[in-house]
Formats: C-alpha cells, sequence, structure tokens
C-alpha cells in the first residue's frame, strides 16, 4: 500500500525548505560521515563492491553435472517461459543413450533479458540458474549475447570450472522418470 | 440407419458404425488411443470404455457397432473410473520425462490425462527399464520405455504401407515393438507410424529435438510432391518451415502422405542450419539456400526493378523475339497470368511446356505416390488450351539457335530435385541473348552473365490453385513469408505488364506488416 | 459318494492306448451308431445332456455348436488341448490313456457339426502327449476311422496335431486360434466369435478334450442316461485333478455335485495332524475358499458361482494350515505376470504392478497401504480386457487378500511369514 502524503500548505516555500536540506547534508550525513566511515553507506565503486544477497537474480549461470558437463537437456522449457524471449536454444542428439539430448546451443541475449527468473522457475533440472553478477559491460553489441561457454565456464563461476548442481540423476533414471 | 442415444444425444448414423465412430460425429470426448479412423480395430488400450443400457459390462467403443435405441453414455461414474484407471495402467511404466520428450505438446497421454485422468498415482514400484534410441530405419527412432504398446504402427505397416517391417516383440510388461532382424523401416510411408503415434515413442530423426511444438503454428495447404496433391499441415515459425504433416482429406490422401513429399519442407528455408565439430564445441552455422535477391548476371538487384526492367525489354522486343517456358509446378493463376502477359500484351505465340520426366508419369505406388511430380501438370496443360497454344520444344530450341529468340523468361520449377534436366535446359535456354529464370533456390547452373534471377515465392508463400492427377481443383493460401522480397508469377505478370502496384501490395510480404504476436500462438499455455 | 467312472472306466490298461486295446473294450461303436443319426439330431442331444465345457467357462457345448452360421464356409473344430491351467492335469492323463477315445469323440463331434478338419492343439511342454495322439491318429488312419469316407457313410475327415509353445494364453480358444494361424498367440477381438470367424476366418469350434471325449458316451447311451449324472443344472460327470496337501493326489472322476468335503476323502484325505486352510476348487484363476465355504461346497459350476469362484478346470488345490497365502500368492501373481500377453494395457500393466506389490511384500519393502492397492488395482483389471486372463490374474488377488487379511498384515509389519515364521530370502536360500 502506498500512501500519498498531501504537501502541506508551508511545503511549498522555498527557503525553508533549502535550509532543511542543507541541515541534513551537514550534520546528518558529512560529520556523521566524517567522524564514523564504518558505517558510511555509499562505497567507492568500482574498488569496493556492494555484498548481494545470494537470492540476487542477476545473469544467468548454467550449472554443471559431476562430470562437468552442461546440465541442460535442452528442453526448451525455458525459453517457453521467458517473456522476453531472450533465450534460444538449439538441441542435438547425445552419444549417450541414456541422455537424451542436449544444447549445442544455448545463448541468452542479456540485453532483452528482464531478469524475471522465470528461466530459473521453469527449469526441471537445476540447469539455469540466476547468478549474482550483475556488471557486465561489454564494447559491442555481439558481447552482450551469451553463449554456452560463457554461461557455464566464465571464469567467476569456480574459477571456469563452473557450477556444480546438488541434484543427483542416477536414482531418478532408475526409478524411469 | 439405427439410431442411438449418445450422452443424452439422439444421432442416427450408418448401419455398421462403431460407437466411437458416433462419439466422433458428435464430437463428444471420448478417451482412446488404439483406435485410429485409418487402420483396423485392435481394441487393446480399453480406453475407449462406454456403458450400454441393459449391458452388465463396460463394452469398448470401437468394438461395438451401434444398433437401434442404444442408450449408450461416457459420463458414468463407473465409466469414469475406468478410464481413469486405464489411464493410470498406461502410465505405471511410462517414464515421466516430458520435459525431453518430443513428443511434450502434442502427446496423446498428456492431453488425455489433463482431460481423463486420475491424478493421484499410487504406483510406488520400479518401472520396467526397455531399450531407448533404437533406430527403426533410416526416418524413425523408437523409444520403448515411452511405448504404450497400442499397436498403431504396426497396423499401419500391416494394412496401409503393407510391407510389415513392425511387429511386437516379446509378451506382458516387457513387449516392444521392433523391426525383424535385417529388414529396417525404411518404406516410403514410414513417418506415417511417426504421426500415428500417441506419444513420443517413435519421433521423425529429421524432425527430432529441432523444435519444440508449441513454438510452431501449422496452416493447411497442398504437397506439391507429386501430381496426387496430399493436404498437408505445414509446421513453421518465425524461422522457417520445419515440416509437413498429412491433414485428412477423404478425398485425395485419407489420413497419409508419402515421406519423399515430407522432404520438401527443407528446400523452403532461406536459411539452413549446420553443425560443426565434436560433442563439446559444435557450432551451429548457417547457410543461405534461397534466393534473397534478385540478380542480373552477377549484379545484385532489387528483385521489383529487376521485374519491371525485364518486362520493359520484353516489350521492346515485341512478340516474336521472345519466349515463355513454364512447367507443371507454378500455380494456374501463376501460369494464367504470365502466358496471359505474353500472349494478349506481347502478342506472343512463343509459350513452352517443360516436362521433366514424362516417361514416368503413370508411375503409381499403389498408395500415394505418382510418378508426375509435379503439382500442377493438368493446370499448366489447361493454361496452354486456354490460350491455344501448342508449340513444341524443338521450336524453342530451334529458335534460340537461329537467333529468332532473344530473350527467355523460364517460370523455374521450384522442386530442382525432380528435374534431373534442370542443368542441359538451363545450358540450352542460356545460348539466348537474355534469359530471365524465376527462382525459389539457388543453382549453380545458373550462374551467368546472361541469366538474370528473379527470386520467386515458394507454395507457402502464395496463393492460387493446383489441379491434380485427377482433375481436382484444390486451393493454397498463404502460409508464412519466407524471403520478403520474392514475389509470385501473378506479381511477376503486373510488374512486368507495367501496372503500378500500390504500396502495401508491393510490399505485402514486407516484415514490417507482420501481425503482432503472429509466432506466438501456443506459447504461455505450460 | 464313490467315483463314477463313465470316461476313465478302462484308463488303468495299458492295451486302451493302442486302436486294437480300445477297440476290445467297446471302443469306435458309438461312430458308427452316430453315423447313422442326422447331425442335426446329435446337436440336440449334446444339447438335452446339457454337458457344459469342461475347459473352464463352462458354457453348454451343445448351445456353442448350434452358433455355425449355415453358410456353405468349410468349418474348423479344434480341440483345445492347451492345458496351461496351473495344478491342472486330466486332459493329459485322457491324451496318453486313451486317445482314441478322443478321436472318437472328436469325429462324431465334427460330423454332427459337418467339418472335415480338425486340429488337436497340445501344450508345447506336453511332448509325450503329441507322440501318443500322432501314433493313435495314424492308427484310426490305416483302420479307416479317419480320412476319405468314414466307415462308408461318406463322411470325409482328417485331423492333426500341433504342438504349442507352452504359452498359457494360447489355450484362451481365440489365442489359440491365432497360434494356429501361425501368428504370436494372442486373443482375438470379440465379435466376431471363432463359430461365426474364427480359424483363418471361417466358423469354428472350440472344444476341450474332456468335452469332446464326453460325447462318446452321451451318444452311447443317450442324453437321459448321461443326466442321471450330476445335478439338475450341472449334468454328467467330471474329471477333478486333486492336488496339494492330499494323501492321495490324482485324477478323480465324480458326478456334478459332490460334496468337496467327500472329493478330499477320496483322495485320500488331509494329511496327518494337517487341518484343511484353504481349496482352490478350479485352477489358480478361480477364487480361493476358505475352510468354513470348503466345507459346506459342492463341486457343481452352480454351488461355486454362489461362493464367488468357480469350477473352471477342475484343478482342485488342496491349501492345509502350513502354507502361507502370501508365498502362494506371490506364485500366482508371478505366473499372470509371466503369462499376459501385452495385448491389452490392464492386464500387461496390472499383472506387472501385483506381482511387484506381491514381491515388495515377500521382500520386506512391503507397506500397509499396499494391501488396499492391491485390491484396487485388481479390482480395475477385472473384465477390462479381450480375454479373461485379466480376471484369471485378479481373481485371486480379490479372493486372497480379504479372506487372508492378517497373514498379508503380518507379512508387512514383521516382514516374514505369519505361518512360516521365516523371512522370503531364508525360505528361498
Amino acid at each position: 500500500m502506498s500512501l500519498v502524503k498531501q504537501p502541506s500548505s508551508t511545503s511549498s516555500w522555498y527557503l525553508p525548505g533549502i535550509f532543511k536540506g542543507m541541515l541534513l547534508t551537514f550534520f546528518g550525513k558529512m560529520l556523521k560521515n566524517l567522524f564514523n566511515k564504518k558505517d558510511m553507506i555509499t562505497l567507492n565503486y568500482p574498488e569496493e563492491k556492494y555484498q548481494y544477497s545470494p537470492r540476487f537474480k542477476g545473469n544467468h549461470v548454467l550449472t554443471v553435472n559431476k562430470e562437468g558437463d552442461i546440465r541442460c537437456t535442452a528442453c526448451m522449457l525455458c525459453a517457453t517461459a521467458c517473456p522476453a524471449d531472450c533465450i534460444s536454444i538449439i538441441a542435438s542428439e547425445d552419444e549417450d543413450p541414456t541422455v537424451e539430448k542436449y544444447p549445442i546451443s544455448y545463448e541468452i541475449d542479456i540485453l532483452r533479458c528482464v531478469f524475471c527468473g522465470m528461466c530459473e522457475e521453469a527449469c526441471p533440472v537445476d540447469a539455469v540458474r540466476m547468478g549474482p553478477e550483475w556488471q557486465t559491460p561489454g564494447v559491442n553489441g555481439s558481447q552482450f549475447v551469451y553463449d554456452k561457454e560463457h554461461l557455464a565456464y566464465r571464469p567467476q563461476l569456480n574459477g571456469g570450472k563452473g557450477i556444480q548442481s546438488l541434484c543427483e540423476d542416477t536414482e531418478r533414471h532408475n526409478f524411469g522418470i | 440407419m439405427p439410431k442411438c442415444t449418445l450422452n443424452g444425444k439422439e444421432i442416427e448414423v450408418a448401419e455398421g458404425t462403431t460407437i466411437i465412430e458416433a462419439y466422433k460425429k458428435l464430437e463428444e470426448d471420448i478417451a482412446h488411443y488404439c483406435w485410429h479412423p485409418g487402420l483396423s480395430v485392435a481394441g487393446v488400450c480399453r480406453l475407449c470404455m462406454v456403458k450400454v443400457e441393459g449391458n452388465p459390462r463396460l463394452q469398448i467403443a470401437c468394438n461395438t457397432v451401434v444398433q437401434d435405441g442404444m442408450v449408450i453414455s461416457n459420463q458414468d461414474d463407473e465409466v469414469k473410473e475406468a478410464v481413469r484407471w486405464g489411464l493410470d495402467f498406461h502410465l505405471i511404466n511410462h517414464p515421466l520425462d516430458c520435459p525431453v520428450c518430443d513428443q511434450a505438446g502434442e502427446c496423446g497421454l498428456q492431453d488425455q490425462y489433463m482431460k481423463f485422468g486420475k491424478y493421484d498415482p499410487e504406483m510406488a514400484e520400479r518401472k520396467v527399464k526397455k531399450s531407448k534410441v533404437v533406430d527403426l530405419g533410416k526416418r524413425v527412432v523408437l523409444d520403448s520405455e515411452r511405448c504404450i504398446l497400442c499397436s498403431r504402427c504396426v497396423r499401419f505397416t500391416e494394412e496401409v504401407s503393407k510391407t510389415n517391417e513392425l511387429g511386437i516383440f516379446n509378451r506382458g510388461d516387457h513387449s516392444e515393438i521392433g523391426t525383424y532382424s535385417g529388414k529396417p523401416l525404411d518404406n516410403n510411408y514410414s513417418l506415417n507410424t511417426v504421426d500415428i503415434c500417441p506419444v513420443g515413442a517413435l519421433t521423425s530423426r529429421d524432425f527430432r529435438f529441432k523444435q519444440r511444438v508449441w513454438f510452431l503454428n501449422k496452416k493447411q495447404s497442398v504437397c506439391t510432391g507429386c501430381s496426387t496433391g496430399c493436404n498437408i499441415d505445414v509446421y513453421f515459425n518465425k524461422e522457417g518451415v520445419w515440416r509437413f504433416k498429412p491433414a485428412f482429406n477423404a478425398e485425395v490422401n485419407g489420413h497419409w502422405m508419402c515421406d519423399k513429399g515430407r522432404d520438401y519442407y527443407a528446400n523452403l528455408n532461406p536459411y539452413e542450419t549446420h553443425v560443426e565439430g565434436e560433442r563439446k564445441d559444435k557450432k551451429v552455422k548457417r547457410i543461405p539456400v534461397r534466393l534473397l535477391n534478385g540478380m542480373k548476371g552477377s549484379e545484385m538487384i532489387n528483385s521489383q526493378d529487376l521485374a519491371i526492367e525485364v518486362g520493359q525489354r520484353l516489350k521492346e522486343l515485341g512478340g516474336e523475339k521472345v519466349a515463355l517456358v513454364i512447367t507443371g509446378q507454378q500455380t494456374s493463376e501463376e501460369l494464367e497470368a504470365v502466358t496471359e502477359f505474353f500472349a494478349k500484351d506481347l502478342n506472343s505465340k512463343n509459350v513452352f511446356y517443360w516436362v521433366n520426366n514424362k516417361e514416368n508419369f503413370d508411375e503409381f505406388d499403389g498408395i500415394l505416390k505418382r510418378g508426375d511430380e509435379n503439382p500442377n501438370t493438368k493446370g499448366a496443360l489447361k493454361t496452354l488450351e486456354k490460350f491455344g497454344l501448342n508449340q513444341t520444344w524443338s521450336q524453342l530450341t530451334d529458335g534460340i539457335e537461329k537467333g529468332h529468340i532473344e530473350m527467355v523468361l523460364v517460370l523455374g520449377p521450384e522442386n530442382q530435385q525432380v528435374y534431373p534436366d534442370f542443368k542441359t535446359r538451363v545450358e540450352e535456354l542460356s545460348k539466348a541473348k537474355t534469359l530471365v529464370w524465376t527462382t525459389a533456390c539457388l543453382n549453380e547452373s545458373l550462374d551467368k552473365s546472361n541469366v538474370w534471377q528473379i527470386p520467386a515465392n515458394t507454395f507457402v508463400e502464395k496463393e492460387g490453385t493446383f489441379i491434380n492427377h485427377a482433375g481436382l481443383e484444390q486451393k493454397i493460401s498463404f502460409i508464412t513469408d519466407l524471403v520478403h522480397n520474392a514475389f509470385d508469377g501473378v506479381e511477376l505478370a503486373r510488374l512486368m505488364r507495367g501496372d503500378d502496384l500500390p504500396e502495401e501490395e508491393r510490399f505485402k510480404n514486407s516484415p514490417y506488416k507482420r501481425v503482432n504476436n503472429e509466432f506466438t500462438s501456443i506459447r504461455g499455455d505450460l | 459318494m464313490p467315483e463314477s467312472k463313465l470316461l476313465t472306466e478302462h484308463y488303468h490298461k495299458d492295451e486302451y492306448r493302442g486302436l486294437q486295446g480300445y477297440k476290445a473294450n467297446g471302443g469306435y461303436q458309438v461312430i458308427e451308431k452316430a453315423f447313422k443319426m442326422d447331425p442335426q439330431k446329435i446337436i440336440e442331444e449334446v444339447l438335452n445332456s446339457g454337458l457344459r465345457g469342461r475347459g473352464g467357462a463352462g458354457f453348454p457345448t451343445g448351445r456353442k455348436w448350434s452358433f455355425l452360421p449355415d453358410n456353405g464356409e468349410p468349418r474348423y473344430l479344434l480341440c483345445n488341448a492347451d492345458e496351461g491351467e496351473p495344478c491342472t492335469f486330466k486332459d493329459r492323463m485322457m491324451m496318453e490313456r486313451a486317445p482314441h477315445q478322443l478321436i472318437e469323440g472328436m469325429v462324431i463331434s465334427a460330423f454332427a457339426i459337418k467339418s472335415h478338419k480338425s486340429y488337436i492343439y497340445v501344450r508345447g511342454e506336453y511332448t509325450e502327449s503329441v507322440e501318443i495322439l500322432r501314433e493313435a491318429i495314424k492308427e484310426a488312419y490305416d483302420a479307416g476311422y479317419l480320412g476319405k469316407n468314414i466307415l462308408g457313410s461318406g463322411f470325409d475327415h482328417d485331423m492333426d496335431v500341433y504342438a504349442g509353445a507352452g504359452a498359457y494364453i494360447c489355450g484362451e480358444e481365440t489365442g489359440m486360434i491365432s497360434s494356429l494361424e501361425g501368428k504370436k498367440g494372442q486373443p482375438k477381438l470379440k465379435p466376431p466369435f471363432p463359430a461365426v470367424k474364427g480359424y483363418l476366418g471361417k466358423p469354428t469350434i472350440v472344444n476341450n478334450v474332456e468335452t469332446l471325449a464326453a460325447v462318446v458316451p452321451i451318444i452311447k447311451d443317450g442324453a437321459d442316461a448321461y443326466k442321471k449324472f450330476g445335478t439338475e443344472k450341472s449334468t454328467g460327470t467330471k474329471l477333478f485333478s486333486v492336488s496339494g496337501d492330499v494323501q492321495k493326489p490324482g485324477n478323480y472322476e465324480v458326478p456334478l455335485g459332490m460334496p468337496l468335503r467327500e472329493l478330499i476323502e477320496l483322495a485320500g484325505g488331509m494329511k496327518p495332524s494337517r487341518t484343511l486352510k484353504a481349496v482352490i476348487p478350479g485352477g489358480t484363476s478361480a477364487p480361493v475358499l476358505n475352510k468354513e465355504e470348503a466345507e459346506k461346497a459342492t463341486m457343481d459350476y452352480e454351488c461355486l458361482a454362489e461362493m464367488g469362484s468357480m469350477l473352471g478346470s477342475g484343478a482342485v488345490t488342496i491349501i492345509d494350515d502350513t502354507r502361507c497365502m502370501v508365498d502362494m500368492l506371490h506364485v500366482i501373481t508371478h505366473f499372470y505376470h509371466h503369462e499376459s500377453c501385452g495385448q491389452c494395457t490392464p492386464c500387461r500393466e496390472g499383472t506387472g504392478w501385483l506381482n511387484k506389490i506381491v514381491n515388495s511384500i515377500v521382500e520386506g519393502r512391503g507397506r500397509l497401504q499396499d494391501i488396499d492397492t492391491l485390491c484396487k488395482v485388481a479390482d480395475h483389471m477385472k473384465g477390462k480386457t479381450i480375454c479373461a486372463l485379466s480376471d484369471a490374474a485378479a481373481l485371486p488377488v480379490l479372493s486372497f487378500v480379504p479372506k487372508f487379511r492378517s497373514e498379508f498384515e503380518f507379512y508387512i509389519r514383521e516382514g516374514r511369514s505369519k505361518v512360516k515364521g521365516t523371512r522370503y530370502a531364508e525360505m528361498h536360500a
């Protein structure tokens, strides 16, 4: 619920408002920051970075299995759920008969992405997650289309080894699921 | 004509109609897997249970003939319970891997479970494991675990293709579909087994994993593979056309179509996807196969400007010095429009009919496929007859040889593979000063300095009529736009004539004219 | 009540197997009498005798014969000797002790239904029976009881023996026809019934060995003499294969309607210091009777049907108090799982499911709700398939579980048998 504060008649006065603001700046913030640096809110970005919640929905991560292969089964449910139409997958037959298919190409156009997290939600095998990063500059458009290699093995993810999913497949396969 | 009551509705059916057919006629819901209108009755899925008044046992609707005065219902609690359990029996050994199953989205088990399912499975035991990814033939892949043994595919090979490749091996819950050793499923109708498979057990090697079906739209058209003119559903999305499936037409093809006709879809797409490399570093590469722009010799030019220029040149040269070659691959409307331009506007009698494989024209495999691999041979002959044209091919070659004919316009065949004499004809005709060729696909033999290529629409991008071998006229309609600066024969004739096409018609197929969300119809249902 | 040996009178004599011995003991005389009769009269006689199919379903034989359409198509007579029902062994004895009796009965039946070709479909495991039958048929051909113009009557008849491949489902009449046609032995959809469209699409009559043999005494002495045996609705005599925990297991021919207690007495009674616990009265597909029911039961179609069981093939299995019912059901569900042809889904999947549940119970993985699941699964298999195999698999479950529920519960709770006190793994080590 949002309450709209009705402006009082004095709020349209100009000078009292400026003084009020100045007081806050000088005494409320500047002096406090001068003598109590620890509690200062601002950060020296990019030298310092803010620690986000682990549930932050940043750039996507494709998880890997024990062998280090991408877990994604190319079911395209993420692409189906995606409201921005930013995921494109090309599936292919796997040589392993226990694996139905795998993505030869998994691309996310991060500039189209709205970071809604529906892909993560839709994934039946915990293969795509929203990761913690969001500071991802690039110098041209093509750098914002993340391919499979980038999504799974970029250096930020365990130094390029990828993030291993905790899901165990063997038991599931035994039960024919 | 027996009368019966189905779920409280009276219906009169023909003698010998089964209850399930009556249900279909009334468009009432009835669960079924093994019954298929084009095949014999197997009665093995036991899902189409109905209660016939006066009969203590539930009957299967597919094998019970309607008799006068029958009162039939499948809304009974007893029937509903039986169907619920019937579905559960189907599912106890069926793997729950819908996300990776290629049938998901058009799966009979999914659809019917949503409608009639029990929703509280009680199976807590291990499922039976069977073989996966079995090659039945070069086109069909089998996943035995997903098979519900409805025997539709087996009956298809027994009754329709009459090749008997498939059989059910072993017994009980270890039964599996399979082929006999050394006899793979490779008849020309094998992909119909994939269509009739209600689950993801049989999948097409070609379509497998290429697209999820809910990304595809479908529209009805007519197959151009041969003069039978099977009705088809074209499955497409914004990236192109992905597959053809037969659409039911009792007069033409029934429920089936041949594999050769299905293969043709790949020629329509402007880009072809190629995969390179090993398992981990596979890369996807796209190769254009369609002509995207007009080619004036080696010069790339806007296709509409080229068509207008062709028209002017033809008019300058006049009737005797120009010639038109038509084939049985265009629609009747196109043939008529272009021929009319030559016969009326240019006053030319030089209209020639290019026949590709005259000697096989009467071949017929007894099911659907005919030797005449043009969809509109009858239409071409009709057009020639209408304008009273009967020039022979030798007149054309002579004319070119002697220099009477300086410019030839060829309404090139859309399907170049069925024209084995394509190259020799190009050689023959390119002896003329200018050869204008409307073509949908690139072809190396056309890359010559005096050959102008105009991009033509394929049959999914145009409207028109095909007349099949029996003289049946079938309309095809616009399905999707694949190459937006290509155009069909009717537009070509208008451009050549110099008619001023209104802006919206000139850019009829322009991407800016696309309907909002036209490719997202099935998305978001999940 | 003693045995009444209508069919099995001379079975103890070794020479009865051969043509000479059979003739010496009054064989092949009825055939001559029959040829003098009108075929329709024979059918009427059989109808009047009240003879019912001895294979399991108990359908009146004369009625079955009268269903044949009169359209001039060739007709076939098939003798169902695919005795697959567990605990049944009467047909084997009949074929091995008196093959000529069967041949005589078949020729008479074929004459009645105007069939010129018959097959005896013998169970694959009965290799000896096949040899004996082939030998007997050869003898009969030589003596002119088979072949062209039998005994100068102008009636031609050919007979062949076909050995099955050992599938239980081929004992079902349409399954047998499929197998005989060279196809996979799977029952066919009915309608059309075999009497209209059977073997090779022609009208076909399928009868059990005992039924066809019983035609001989019926024609010999007339329907009224036959009706003197048995009860009003279940006429004649019947061979019972008594097995299990009795002193003298074996085949006993007794008139229908005999109390089950007397039949047990006839078979030597219970073993010393054991008491009766249950009886399966008609092969494993018949619902089991508990002690109280067994003591009241009489062996005829009506009484057993009233008790919710059936006479079936006449395989009476006596179970005493040392037997574990969970174990027995395990054997039975395993059998039906193994023998389901896999055509209809409820049977194909249901038999496997039942077996897996019982398997879980005996291996100590059972849960109490499994007992209810067993009953629910069986209940929904019943009467839902082309043939009766799913009923045959479901009925034992539906009788074993409610009647001996405490044993099942004990097994699940303790992981061991209530009766034997041991675990499954120990029992079968």
